[in-house]
């Protein structure tokens, strides 16, 4: 059997069938699950910020101008969450520092790409990142979105978001060379 | 002319750099276990949600129109003079008419306008807490066919209401906020503020 539309899932939603959320839910939850990872750079973080963000789209479903593209407008509102959460965690000033030493064993480790010790040596440079060159790296090079999507679900025009993806990585190198010469 | 390369397409360099990284950053993430049940908890501890119908075209949008005191002095006159209509309608039942929001000369009057699509009505009323809920405000029909309005000026508060057509068909405002009363029936409501209806 054919798997409803996210059109006709969204129209149950509306229509009173709370349980045709779930469906939506698990289509998307894995998708966003990486880049809501990324973003806040633990997983913790990354389930509150889905979460919000999944409860948020239920609210106002019924403002979802294009039900048929209901995955570009839940990204925005994922997007938009990520950022909340962000932005409060940096007034919190949470620190995310870690163990200096860690990354000083992991420079002359020859570690396959794709490790979890990379991986999160990696997701500690983008951690260093502003928001938004992290946002847009993400999208970008992480997510494989292509310019006009990213400007799309964020808002942002897509030079500056050319301009953020360049700047993003030159960080991001500038940042692993440091931590490999630490 | 010879074309000039984009400075902010990548570099070699910036490519090898991103071969390199991208795919551990590309790798599965997964959520907290249970996610899905705790989101579905909250979805169903929220259900059902009344969602609002689509935008409403702008001949059925509410709009206010916004009068200075003196202006307002004489339409709060006319309107307590409705209002005093539906009082003797409804004093029985509603109480005394003093207890019924009036516009006030004190202040500005906000003249809120109604409108419905009803098509096959033959007449159709607005009833509120504003006219004893009396039902002997009519709408006229419009310009558009099938829609029916009245502009009331009304005092800022939160008022509630409903259409009711033909003299017996109780209709909620599709485009406004929906409340249950103490009867579960349920009522539209606009609030009309310093800066307009809502």
């Amino acid at each position: 059997m054919e798997a409803p539309s996210d059109a006709a899932l969204v129209a149950q939603v509306i229509a009173g069938d709370a349980e045709a959320f779930a469906l939506l839910l698990r289509r998307y939850r894995d998708a966003h699950a990486r880049f809501a990872t990324r973003m806040l750079g633990n997983r913790d973080d990354a389930d509150e910020a889905l979460q919000s963000a999944f409860l948020r789209a239920f609210r106002s479903l019924a403002k979802c101008a294009e039900p048929e593209r209901f995955g570009a407008w839940l990204y925005r509102i994922v997007i938009n969450e990520c950022r909340t959460l962000a932005a409060r965690r940096a007034r919190r000033e949470r620190s995310l520092v870690r163990d200096a030493a860690t990354l000083g064993t992991l420079a002359e480790r020859d570690d396959p790409v794709g490790s979890d010790a990379l991986r999160e040596e990696i997701q500690h440079a983008l951690d260093g990142l502003t928001p938004e060159y992290r946002e847009a790296f993400v999208l970008k090079h992480v997510e494989e979105l292509s310019y006009e999507e990213m400007a799309e679900v964020t808002g942002v025009g897509v030079s500056a978001l050319k301009m953020r993806v360049k700047r993003a990585c030159q960080r991001l190198q500038g940042l692993l060379e440091e931590a490999y010469h630490d | 002319m010879t074309d000039r390369p984009d400075p902010l397409s990548e570099t070699p360099d910036e490519r090898a750099f991103l071969e390199r990284i991208t795919p551990a950053l590309r790798a599965p993430e997964t959520l907290k276990s249970g996610f899905d049940d705790r989101v579905m908890e909250a979805v169903r501890a929220e259900a059902p949600i009344r969602y609002p119908g689509p935008r409403a075209p702008w001949w059925r949008r509410p709009r206010t129109v916004r009068l200075s005191p003196l202006a307002g002095l004489g339409l709060a006159a006319g309107f307590a003079g409705l209002v005093a209509l539906g009082t003797l309608a409804t004093a029985g039942r509603f109480g005394p008419a003093e207890e019924r929001p009036v516009a006030t000369a004190v202040d500005t009057v906000h003249l809120v306008r109604f409108a419905i699509s009803a098509p096959d009505a033959r007449r159709v009323a607005l009833v509120g807490d504003f006219n004893g809920w009396a039902g002997g405000t009519e709408l006229s029909a419009s310009a558009v066919a099938g829609v029916w309005t009245i502009t009331l000026p009304l005092p800022r508060g939160r008022h509630q209401y409903a259409f009711l057509i033909d003299g017996v068909r109780w209709v909620i405002d599709p485009t406004a906020v929906i409340v249950r009363d103490d009867f579960g029936t349920e009522t539209s409501v606009v609030t009309v503020s310093g800066t307009g209806a809502s």
